[in-house]
């Protein structure tokens, strides 16, 4: 739906970390120190929080309750890596509707060891997938990928461009885990995970966590002159549901864009920020959207510079590939380095031409299908 | 100090729902859902009709069909299962026209490519009431 008086005013990131046992709760009080720094805002001016983790307990108000926060909304965003996009909507409905006019929406995760990192998995993955001896979304994902090889002529080198390219993005990004260069052979000669997924496909675990700061237009005026609109934004949760012969291939991003692009012309969108748990999931991402039509992808890569010097920005700080994967901070992620592109604060990694970005989230490896959540929006500075 | 545990492989923990599919698959049927309004055939078990969310019965499936994706697994999420690696876990096509997640078993697994035919084998786990239903080459 279009938006017209919703904005980002600002966000706060923590340092990633694959060894610090720090808990969860206190990686979310740096994200949000972090961003109240940056707006300038007190804690008492935030009346609506939003919390997406797999740390337990997830309950929305005992960890606004821990961070010593009085809230008129609170949320768990439980969307899986969707859980940014999907809970920056529901925080702007509840602005639009008047009940708030300053909202922060948190994810991340630790690797506290005093408290579960992990939930159980849910009854079908674990009665009917785990029993089988399954490697995690690792392998999900791969029954995916080789279809999109064997139906569409899709090839390695084609998936790897986009890691090599996310990865000459994260050289310069302070936050990345990973800082070295990655070649093409890198990629190709990386270690067999589940077939065709391999290592450097994957994400690297870590602790971490990310903010962004919501505001109405009246409010976020007073707060920042770096005004960031939200324009527009769509969601649908388990896309194909009820096909016993679901096309694998097609994530429900598909319906996704069409809403997205009733409001704005792909041509109009400077970068994207694509949530890439995997390389052939943004690539799908890419087709579902419509920057190229289905099947498409490869050859899309291939003519593109996927770099945030190129004429198709992808993840432009690194992604959740070069950065790591803060648990359900991975949904955030993508909404920090838009808003860094948009603010022009993405130092060393800067898109020349930021104004409009597009950031998307996917979660729920399913039974079956693909993807049980997608989401994405639409971004926007305006002077 | 934490009591050592060995990992276990896992097993599924039964319940109301999916009740009739293990007892099925203990005596080597593998068991449907099928809606009693729509007559959609269905998986995972479930509590109503994913189409237009009819009551359900339980049909038998002839356990056959062919391989629509597969992935050879060399790190499975659970290490009780390292000793299988690679695993070939798998998503069937039965012919009634239902896509299954499950794992190729037997000899000529190493051969396997998308399209090949399958039927459906029933494997021991270390509950004796729980037989698991894999696929083998046909």
């Amino acid at each position: 739906m279009r938006r017209k008086k919703v904005c980002f005013v600002g966000y706060g990131s923590t340092e990633y970390s694959r060894k610090s046992e720090a808990s969860a709760l206190s990686y979310y009080a740096d994200a949000i120190r972090g961003a109240l720094r940056q707006t300038g805002l007190n804690k008492k001016a935030i009346r609506g929080f939003s919390i997406t983790t797999q740390a337990s307990p997830d309950y929305s108000p005992h960890v606004a309750e821990q961070l010593g926060l009085e809230v008129d909304w609170v949320l768990n965003g439980d969307y899986g890596g969707a859980g940014g996009v999907m809970s920056v909507r529901r925080a702007a409905d509840a602005i639009e509707c008047g009940h708030l006019d300053v909202a922060l929406l948190v994810g991340g995760n630790s690797f506290d060891k005093s408290v579960p990192t992990q939930r159980q998995l849910e009854y079908q993955r674990g009665n009917f997938v785990d029993v089988y001896g399954y490697g995690g979304p690792n392998s999900l994902m791969a029954l995916i990928q080789r279809l999109h090889m064997e139906n569409y002529g899709t090839t390695l080198e084609q998936i790897g461009k986009i890691a090599v390219a996310q990865r000459e993005n994260a050289l310069n990004n302070p936050q990345a885990l990973f800082r070295e260069p990655m070649t093409l052979q890198d990629y190709l000669t990386s270690r067999m995970i589940s077939d065709p997924i391999r290592l450097f496909d994957c994400v690297m675990p870590c602790s971490g966590a990310e903010c962004v700061v919501l505001a109405s237009e009246e409010k976020a005026k007073q707060i920042t002159e770096k005004l960031v609109y939200l324009v527009t934004d769509a969601e649908i949760s388990h896309y194909q549901v009820a096909n016993m012969l679901p096309d694998k291939t097609t994530f429900g991003q598909k319906v996704v864009g069409e809403r997205i692009f009733s409001e704005v012309k792909h041509s109009d969108i400077d970068l994207v920020e694509i949530y890439d748990d995997y390389p052939i999931a943004v690539m799908i991402q890419i087709e579902d959207l419509g920057f190229c039509k289905k099947g498409e992808g490869g050859k899309f890569v291939d003519a593109h510079d996927l770099t945030y010097k190129g004429d198709f920005p992808v993840n432009t700080g690194g992604g959740e590939l070069s950065v790591g994967q803060a648990g359900l901070a991975g949904g955030y992620l993508h909404i920090v380095e838009a808003l860094r592109q948009l603010r022009g604060e993405a130092d060393g990694h800067q898109v020349k031409k930021a104004e409009r970005a597009l950031v998307t989230g996917i979660g729920w490896l399913n039974y079956g299908r693909n993807l049980g959540t997608t989401a994405a929006l639409v971004m926007e500075r305006r002077k | 100090m934490a009591e050592a545990r060995m990992p276990q492989k896992s097993i599924p923990k039964v319940n109301k729902v999916d009740e009739p599919f293990w007892q099925g698959a203990a005596h080597g049927k593998f068991l449907l859902q099928k809606c009693k309004s729509c007559g959609k055939l269905q998986f995972f078990p479930r509590v109503a009709c994913v189409d237009c969310f009819g009551e359900l019965d339980w049909v038998e499936s002839k356990g056959t069909g062919k391989i629509h994706s597969f992935t050879l697994v060399r790190v499975p999420r659970n290490p009780a299962f390292k000793d299988e690696v690679p695993i070939y876990y798998i998503n069937v096509i039965l012919d009634e026209g239902v896509i299954i997640e499950s794992k190729l078993v037997g000899e000529s697994k190493e051969k396997v490519k998308t399209g090949d035919r399958v039927r459906a084998v029933f494997q021991s786990t270390h509950d004796p009431a729980i037989k698991l239903p894999c696929f083998e080459l046909a």
